[in-house]
């Protein structure tokens, strides 16, 4: 029986593509307030895990518990009201082109009944600040850099206060000065307390944020520990060299 | 000059005629085409194979041939049209072929992602598709409408076929009037000013189209940088969240 306390967790997750095994038997299990960050070479997995995790796939053998409670990919509509409470950021940031900073924050958690057009309205004001896109409310996603249109993501994501966060790769389509930016909203995050699981190739940040990491390849979860020990002596040699070729 | 002026009434008889069924075709049109359109690309197959099959039907069947089919056809089916309904139904049905088409190419030119990050909201599917993925189909939709517009507003004139005094037609009449009471035949000078009334109308059309495709399309354009107040470092700004 798994750990009550588990926000989110994944039972001998098996995803195929055509034949092609992308993820073979995975489990993880993310407990409330816990940062998990996932590491692994291209084409590991990482992102099919974590759209697994809010149900953007659909899984071929496994299960996934959100709060305690299994969903069966089949379950669409339970599918789209667990998605309200788990926020995700992806990689390109996909900010809606034909709306306002402010109308891309507010969409969700109106339509979804969250909050008064009002209350949207002020969090989001709120939020943006937090994040240092003040006066940027009423600017249009293609007028933003991409390390603000990814921080307006990471708000959106918030303004539907979600009890967990998923980020697929945050950084990877910036440029080097923007990462930092990014880096700094998430490190917002974990100090007030967010639960996360994090995909990211920015081993420094790893270090610092993670509680645990995990590394994933060729659809199997090779090794897990402790930042200082998963960094400073990795068992598998996979991962020795894995980390001998990004460090 | 004075022929048209002379014939004036008979004209504007016929333009009206040409009007409304433009106005007609064009509405139904558009609103099958959309309905059609959302249909080819829902993830209920039957839908899809249904629009996918009435496009392809529509589009492979001269228009001439389906006015004439729909005309002399509809009392088999026990309907009995008139010219004018015959009219709108075939144009209609083919209008709506070809526009369901374009709807289902501006819905593809939407980036995959887009999707994803609506869903990842939690978003209702209607939600998505009529928030997330219509505006921003709608954009490039609208170049491809505007011709369809045309030449349905062109198609019209084939309603004279089926014996409708239209536009076209009043000309028509009034060429073989002319050239009975008179003598001569004026067909040159008729069918120019003919001519010219379509065209005036199509680009009319067509920049009336323009301008919307302006006004929506505003202030998306990928190129545009003009943000307010430059920007503090995040790591100045933000506190906790
Ligand atoms: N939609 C898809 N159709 C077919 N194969 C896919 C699809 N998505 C992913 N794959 C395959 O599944 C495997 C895992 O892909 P995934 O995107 O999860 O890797 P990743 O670890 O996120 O890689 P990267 O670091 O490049 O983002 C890859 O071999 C990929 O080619
Ligand atoms: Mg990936």
């Amino acid at each position: 029986m798994s750990d009550a306390r588990a926000v989110v967790s994944a039972r001998g997750l098996v995803k195929r593509y055509k034949g092609m095994c992308a993820l073979d038997g995975v489990d993880l299990e993310i407990h409330a307030g816990e940062i998990v960050v996932i590491v692994g070479p291209s084409g590991s997995g990482k992102s099919t895990l974590i759209r697994c995790l809010n149900g953007l796939e659909t899984i071929d053998a496994g299960s996934i518990r959100i709060d305690g409670r299994e969903i069966p990919s089949q379950a669409r509509e339970e599918w789209r009201l667990a998605r309200q409470r788990i926020g995700m950021v992806f990689q390109d940031y996909s900010l809606f082109p034909h709306f306002t900073v402010l109308r891309n924050i507010t969409l969700a958690p109106i339509r979804a009944g969250r909050l008064s057009p009002e209350e949207a309205d002020k969090t989001a004001r709120r939020l943006l600040e937090r994040v240092g896109l003040g006066g940027y409310a009423n600017a249009y996603p293609a007028e933003l850099s991409g390390g603000q249109q990814q921080r307006v993501a990471i708000v959106r994501a918030l303004a539907m206060a979600p009890e967990v966060m998923l980020f697929d790769e945050p950084t990877s389509a910036l440029d080097p000065e923007m990462i930092r930016e990014v880096l700094d909203v998430m490190r917002q995050l974990s100090s007030a307390g967010m639960t996360m699981a994090i995909v990211t190739h920015e081993m420094g940040f790893a270090r610092e944020v993670a509680d645990r990491i995990v590394f994933i390849d060729r659809g199997r979860i090779v090794e897990t520990g402790a930042p200082e020990q998963f960094l400073r002596s990795p068992r598998s040699p996979r991962l020795q060299e894995f980390l001998a070729k990004i460090l | 000059m004075e022929l048209i002026l002379k014939n004036m009434p008979l004209f504007l008889q016929g333009l009206e005629r040409t009007f409304v069924l433009a106005t007609l075709t064009l509405l139904f049109s558009t609103v099958i085409s959309a309905i059609v359109g959302v249909m080819s690309v829902t993830r209920f197959r039957i839908l899809r194979i249904v629009a996918l099959a009435y496009v392809e039907f529509f589009r492979g069947v001269p228009l001439i041939v389906n006015v004439l089919f729909v005309y002399f056809g509809a009392p088999l089916v026990g309907l009995s049209l008139g010219p004018f309904q015959a009219a709108i139904v075939s144009f209609t049905l083919w209008g709506s072929a070809n526009g369901a088409e374009i709807v289902r190419g501006g819905f593809n030119s939407v980036p995959k992602h887009q999707i994803a990050s609506a869903m990842a909201l939690g978003l209702k599917p209607w939600e998505i598709m009529w928030f997330v993925i219509g505006p921003q189909a709608l954009l490039p939709i609208i170049p491809p409408f505007t011709g369809l517009f045309t030449l349905l507003v062109q198609a019209t004139s084939l309603g004279a076929i089926v014996g409708l005094t239209e536009f076209f037609r009043t000309g028509q009449i009034v060429v073989e009037r002319v050239t009975i009471m008179t003598g001569d035949n004026p067909a040159y000078l008729i069918y120019g000013f003919v001519l010219f009334t379509y065209m005036a109308i199509c680009s009319v059309l067509t920049s009336l189209t323009r301008w919307l495709e302006l006004h929506i399309g505003q202030r998306r354009g990928r190129d545009v940088r003009r943000g307010p107040a430059p920007l503090l470092p995040a790591s100045r700004t933000v506190e906790s969240v």
